[in-house]
């Protein structure tokens, strides 16, 4: 399948990405960022809301450094997955990696990516000519929503594996801004305030803006983390339900819960502890739990599985990680 | 349809050098079947869901189907055609003689793929263990021999290249 | 019926010491696809040749009121254009079904059906022009459930004019073995049971490909991916109105079929059709999503049956109701119809059989053949009610499998001739080699093992084209490389024929099998085979190399009898040598022999062919599911639930099969182990989806097969009962061994949480609900109790 015809841009600096970027703004042009790709192509390929420049990031230098607090945008999932001192400190975060669909797609998806990866949905995920016999749905050449027939909100599904748990680790993003002052300029934004909840706006970013690492905060180190997947196989397949927790317990006691879920709605949702800090961990404490977010837990018939079972998971999982995870 | 045109690449292909024009937005499965003739590589789903197209890329697998094949400058591409072995008579690598004799093909259109990502396994991981072998395989499809056959030809391949 | 009665075989000749029957060898062409050097259709490229694409339909059902092509035609690089009313001849893959056009003419019938066509120097620009096409519709009702294809309708709406009354019903068929009620009636068990199993797709690897030349010799050649170039010759020459003689089909390496590829499909006559308007060769490549509107993949069904068992604990009776969705044509669908009811009276006797049979045409993808055709739903319904049966008379299923097994030389009740026969052996050897007796029942909860036999054809007796010659041919010729060429139109689609096919003649001629060098690829040098489907190409086409090599030997072996003056019946061919087995230091050299042999005549040639012996009943439909035998299969599965997510994780598969004889144990075993593959997916995962008339899955993401993660060990064990006629005793592997996978996993999780399911797939979700429903219905029962 050939994809649209669009100009490449392949910056080897943040100046020259500045540059281009710049030029293409002044002449009103659209422009995607590209890292590895395994989501942009698939939906060009789709002539899902492609653009007229691509801007890919594979020559850009630096952003692919992985340290315990920092880790580069471009940073390789597999490199996340295997990453010794990660896996001793957040062990939930090279699961989520590790099981991001498969070996190849992994060698080339980038964190950066996985982060700010596109919704997905039964209407949308298809080609021209599927859309097009269907009646396109309001993200992509459409103005209807299809999932849930109505004008004001997207329903498409969130489907990344990283955020749910950088939310729990209560993660920073950190941007280059191209219009900013000069090349070290950042723009730091609390993960858990950085997206908004419609499938098609999905996050606060400006254009111009690109994501160049994450920073964990140091206290984090002291919460354990788990993270559970669901999908149909155990490889290729994105999240049609993810559930991350990072927790903290002393002699049996929730000191500090934070969960997190991908695969439901249009972004990842920060649950926080729900209430139960300062709980007992015990059977009851996880059938509560899995009651307590089962019922929070929104979900579309738009991906794959029935709504209803994948809420059902977000219980399993949310009970299953807290009985693993207590001490 | 505006076309921006075909650029000049050079693509280091096996330890050759290739130059060749392609359009911006051409893959790299496009340009190794259509511009280079290298048609090991096969096009199975173009979607990277199936495998069938995987070549190494600075030695690790990639999906060809999902590269731009500009991107691909300045970097080392093995396909199924650079898998040799100067002391076997048909010229063939541990891992495509273990194929052949343990049933590792059927219908064979999978088999480049799982080749080359069987190559990068070993290459990091000499002696994998058989539930690793599938994982590392976990993201090629092959729709004829359950499996079976070529998690043998990879145990097989990976005692020979050891000893 | 007794051995005795069956039709004389080919006499065993004096055999060679060496030989390679049985002998466990890599395909001929392994390393070449090791290597990434097959050649596969779309690797093959000529100068000039054009991108053929193709406009597919928005709609469902829709009269076509206009169609303007003139805009794409004006495009620069645009040769030409194509429409339905260009080319309206109908064809089809059975003479009765011809309701297949290479474009739709009056009305489209499936949302994705073919409508127009052009030819471009790019893709980019063939992708415009199809943009570029104006077509008006009158949208019509469409038929997207089988129920709704049953009801009484106006002329107007029926999709095909060839339609039982005023339906949409395609073929219905109806048959009655026996006292079935009385059967019923006098059951000690009985039970009805309705199951549901939704459309599975071959998904073979190699999306559909077909090059076509039409040159200046008015002769067209086509490349494509087949798995029977006749049919496709035979088609073309309909749909082009040419004499078959000028046409030529080339078969390349075909990455895989499955029964997905036994058609001729409406893009081969299209590339053809492209190609002779514009004088160039055009290529069509599908992507992925146009392999899923070509379909003709396993038949979306309803099945109803009602097991009736004695107070014997026997089989007594069936009552089958069968209710299968053709989707937009015919394809291969009158033998499905059939084979759904008929493909159930074996491996278990069973003395009183009904059958009520539908097929209906809907405005979805054509349904039609695919691995294990009309026999996999039923026996899935089958195997799961005898399970259930057991369960409840409290008899071990292994041991009520045992008990109801047909004989060997035997026949059905519907008059199926029963020869060889180890469904006994197979049944004993997997639950042997599974532990049946230490584990069946006594499992922890969560853990099941789970058991299920099969029956299948070994090829169809009754061939598609009654014209009365052999169903195979092969020739053979060797000329003064001793190299032997073996013509055969039988399609090597990666089972393993072309190795078949090498090993038998190399066999009998007592030859390194490297001297064989097999050409099944061209219509143009084969001689007739009705190509690779129905599970025949063993059984017939490796009967036919038998022959052709048992005439070929007779040259040889007389040369070598000429050339010492020993009597020619004395001579064996084995290590290329000719042999006198009474005095064996009286030999020939292979080389030698042949060139006494070429003195008189040149190249040496041969010729085998295999048509089946007369059987089967005079009742109506009682050719459907004959065959000269017939495979069997006994399969254990041993599986687990995962606590939290209730996704079943099989364990280990134990596989026995009846393959009449191994004439490669690892093919037969790659058949086998593939066949579980398959089987696993239709029964844990995968299903055609839609939303309305939209296919909602037309990809590998969401349409699942299984990857190396999800498929268990599977042990295949070969069961051999030396067929009489088979060649060297050989029949089917390729599709039987689908068929008992399904219900042994279905009959393996009720023995790990008690639960049946009738549904297919059973995914996670599905046993979770179920797992909830049991857990509120113990709660209830504890409250109560």
């Amino acid at each position: 399948m050939i994809l649209p015809t669009f100009e490449l841009h392949q910056p080897s600096s943040l100046a020259e990405l500045r540059a281009i970027c710049t030029g293409l703004e002044t002449t009103g042009e659209s422009y995607d960022f590209m890292a590895g790709g395994t989501d942009v192509l698939p939906n060009y390929k789709n002539r899902i809301n492609a653009r007229s420049h691509v801007i890919s990031l594979s020559k850009l230098e630096g952003c692919n450094t992985i340290a315990v607090d920092r880790i580069g945008a471009l940073a390789s999932l597999t490199d996340i997955a295997r990453h010794p001192e990660l896996g001793r400190h957040y062990p939930g975060l090279v699961e989520a990696a590790g099981q991001v669909s498969s070996p190849p797609l992994r060698n080339m998806g980038t964190l950066g990516g996985n982060l700010l990866l596109d919704t997905r949905c039964y209407y949308l995920n298809q080609s021209e000519f599927w859309r097009a016999s269907k009646g396109y749905c309001m993200k992509a050449d459409g103005d209807v929503c299809l999932v849930v027939p109505q004008k004001e909100i997207c329903y498409a599904t969130y489907s990344g594996d990283l955020a749910p748990v950088l939310l729990t680790l209560d993660a920073t993003l950190h941007f280059h801004d191209i219009h900013g002052q000069d090349e070290a300029a950042e723009r730091s934004v609390p993960i858990r305030e950085f997206y908004a909840l419609d499938g098609i706006q999905r996050f606060h970013k400006a254009p111009g803006e690109l994501l160049t690492a994450i920073s964990i905060p140091e206290n984090a180190r002291q919460l354990r983390t788990g993270y559970h997947k669901l999908r149909v196989r155990d490889t290729i397949e994105y999240p049609v339900m993810g559930v991350a927790m990072a927790l903290s317990s002393k002699a049996g006691k929730i000191e500090r819960l934070e969960l997190a879920v991908t695969g439901a709605e249009a972004i990842p949702i920060h649950y926080g502890d729900l209430g139960f800090t300062g709980r007992q961990i015990d059977d009851g404490c996880a059938d509560e739990l899995r009651a307590a977010l089962c019922s929070r837990v929104q979900t579309y018939r738009n991906v794959p599985f029935p709504p209803s079972y994948r809420k059902a998971m977000a219980g399993e999982f949310a009970g299953d990680l807290l009985m693993k995870l207590g001490d | 349809m505006k076309s921006t045109g075909k650029r000049i690449l050079k693509l280091s292909i096996n330890g050759t050098v290739h130059e060749c024009a392609a359009e911006p937005q051409a893959l790299l499965l496009d340009v190794l079947r259509n511009e280079l003739g290298l048609f090991g590589t096969k096009r199975g789903c173009d979607m990277g869901t199936c495998g069938c197209c995987n070549v190494l890329v600075d030695g690790q697998v990639q999906m060809s189907c999902l590269l731009l094949a500009h991107d691909m400058t300045g970097k080392e591409i093995e396909t199924i055609e650079g898998l040799f072995d100067v002391g076997d008579p048909r010229g063939l690598h541990p891992l495509q003689r273990a194929w052949a004799e343990h049933g590792g093909s059927q219908c064979g259109f999978c088999t480049p793929g799982f080749v080359m990502t069987a190559k990068a396994l070993l290459t990091e991981e000499p002696d994998p263990s058989e539930e690793r072998i599938r994982e590392a395989l976990s993201g090629n499809v092959c729709r004829c021999t359950g499996y079976k056959k070529i998690v043998e030809a990879v145990q097989s391949a990976a005692a020979e290249i050891r000893s | 019926m007794s051995q005795n009665d069956l039709p004389p075989h080919a006499h065993e000749h004096p055999r060679q010491k060496h030989g390679l029957i049985g002998k466990r060898l890599p395909l001929v062409d392994a390393w070449r696809k090791a290597a990434g050097q097959a050649v596969y259709t779309d690797d093959i490229h000529l100068p000039g040749e054009l991108v053929g694409k193709i406009l597919r339909s928005p709609h469902a059902h829709a009269k076509i009121l206009s169609i303007d092509t003139s805009e794409a035609l004006a495009m620069d690089g645009v040769h030409c254009t194509l429409i339905g009313k260009e080319a309206p001849n109908s064809f089809g893959v059975l003479p009765v079904s011809q309701d297949e056009t290479a474009l739709a003419v009056d009305k489209v019938i499936y949302l994705g059906e073919n409508l127009a066509a052009v030819a471009a120097d790019t893709e980019e620009i063939a992708l415009e022009a199809l943009s570029r096409i104006k077509v008006e519709y009158e949208v019509l009702d469409s038929f997207l459930d089988m129920e709704q294809s049953c009801r009484e309708i106006s002329d107007d709406l029926k999709i095909h004019s060839k339609v039982v009354g005023n339906t949409n019903i395609h073929k219905e068929v109806h048959q009655d073995f026996g006292d079935v009620d009385k059967a019923i009636a006098e059951a000690a068990w009985t039970k009805t049971q309705r199951f549901l199993m939704p459309g599975v797709t071959h998904a073979f690897t190699e999306p559909m490909c077909t090059l076509a030349w039409f040159n200046a010799d008015e002769r067209l050649t086509l490349w494509s991916a087949q798995q029977v170039p006749h049919y496709l010759q035979r088609a073309l020459a309909k749909v082009l109105e040419m004499d078959m003689h000028r046409i030529r089909v080339v078969r390349p390496t075909v990455g895989g079929g499955f029964g997905g590829k036994s058609d001729p499909f409406p893009h081969e006559m299209v590339a053809a059709l492209l190609s002779r308007k514009c004088k160039k060769p055009v290529r069509i490549l599908f992507d992925r999503e146009e392999v899923f509107y070509s379909n003709h993949g396993r038949h979306p069904s309803k099945i109803q049956m009602t097991l009736a068992i004695d107070k014997d604990h026997k089989i007594s009776g069936m009552d089958l109701d069968c209710l299968i969705d053709g989707g937009a044509s015919g394809s291969f669908g009158v033998v499905t119809t059939y084979y759904n009811g008929v493909l159930a009276n074996g491996p278990y006797r069973l003395p009183n059989f009904r059958y009520h049979g539908r097929r209906v045409y809907s405005n979805r993808p054509p349904s039609g053949a695919m691995r294990g055709h009309g026999a996999v739903n039923t026996r899935f319904a089958y195997e799961v009610l005898i399970d259930e049966a057991c369960a409840d008379l409290g008899e071990d299923p292994r041991d009520f499998r045992l008990n109801n097994a047909l004989e060997a030389y035997t026949k059905t009740i519907n008059e199926f001739r029963i020869t060889t026969n180890g469904v006994v052996e197979c049944i004993e050897r997997a639950t042997e080699a599974a532990g049946w007796k230490d584990k069946f029942g006594k499992l922890p909860h969560g853990h099941g093992i789970g058991m299920a036999c099969g029956f299948y054809i070994s090829g169809s007796a009754l061939p598609i084209h009654w014209d009365g010659i052999p169903q195979s041919t092969v020739h053979l010729k060797i000329d003064i490389d001793g190299g032997v060429t073996i013509h055969s139109l039988a399609a090597e689609i990666g089972q393993g024929s072309d190795t078949m096919l090498a090993q038998i003649v190399a066999d009998v001629l007592g030859l390194p099998i490297h001297y064989c060098r097999v050409f099944s690829e061209d219509t143009d040098t084969a001689p007739l085979d009705l190509g690779s489907y129905s599970s025949r190409v063993t059984f017939m086409a490796g009967n036919a190399a038998r022959m052709a090599a048992e005439n070929m030997r007779k040259l040889l072996v007389a040369a070598a009898a000429d050339l010492t003056g020993y009597p020619s019946e004395h001579f064996v061919m084995e290590e290329a040598q000719v042999v006198n087995a009474t005095m064996p230091e009286v030999r020939v050299d292979y080389m030698e022999a042949l060139k006494r042999a070429m003195k008189d005549c040149g190249a040496l040639q041969s010729s085998g062919a295999y048509q089946a012996p007369p059987m089967g009943g005079k009742f109506k439909g009682a050719a459907a599911g004959l065959s000269p035998t017939y495979s069997f299969q006994s399969f254990v599965v041993e599986l687990s639930v995962d606590p939290l997510t209730c996704k079943p994780k099989l364990h280990e598969i134990w596989a026995a099969h009846d393959c009449g004889r191994a004439l490669n144990p690892l093919a037969v075993e790659a058949q086998i182990e593939g066949s579980v593959h398959m089987g696993l997916g239709q029964v844990l995962c995968e299903s055609f989806d839609y939303n309305k008339a939209n296919v909602l899955n037309p990809n590998f993401l969401d349409y699942r097969t299984l990857s190396p993660t999800e498929t268990p060990a599977i042990h295949p064990i070969l069961v051999e009962t030396m067929d009489p006629e088979g060649p060297f005793g050989a029949k089917e592997c390729g599709e039987g061994p689908l068929l008992p996978i399904l219900p042994a996993v279905a009959n393996a999780l009720h023995d790990a949480i008690g639960i049946r399911f009738y549904e297919m797939p059973i995914t996670a979700d599905k046993i979770y609900r179920a797992v909830q429903k049991q857990k509120k219905l113990a709660r209830r029962n504890l409250v109560q109790g």
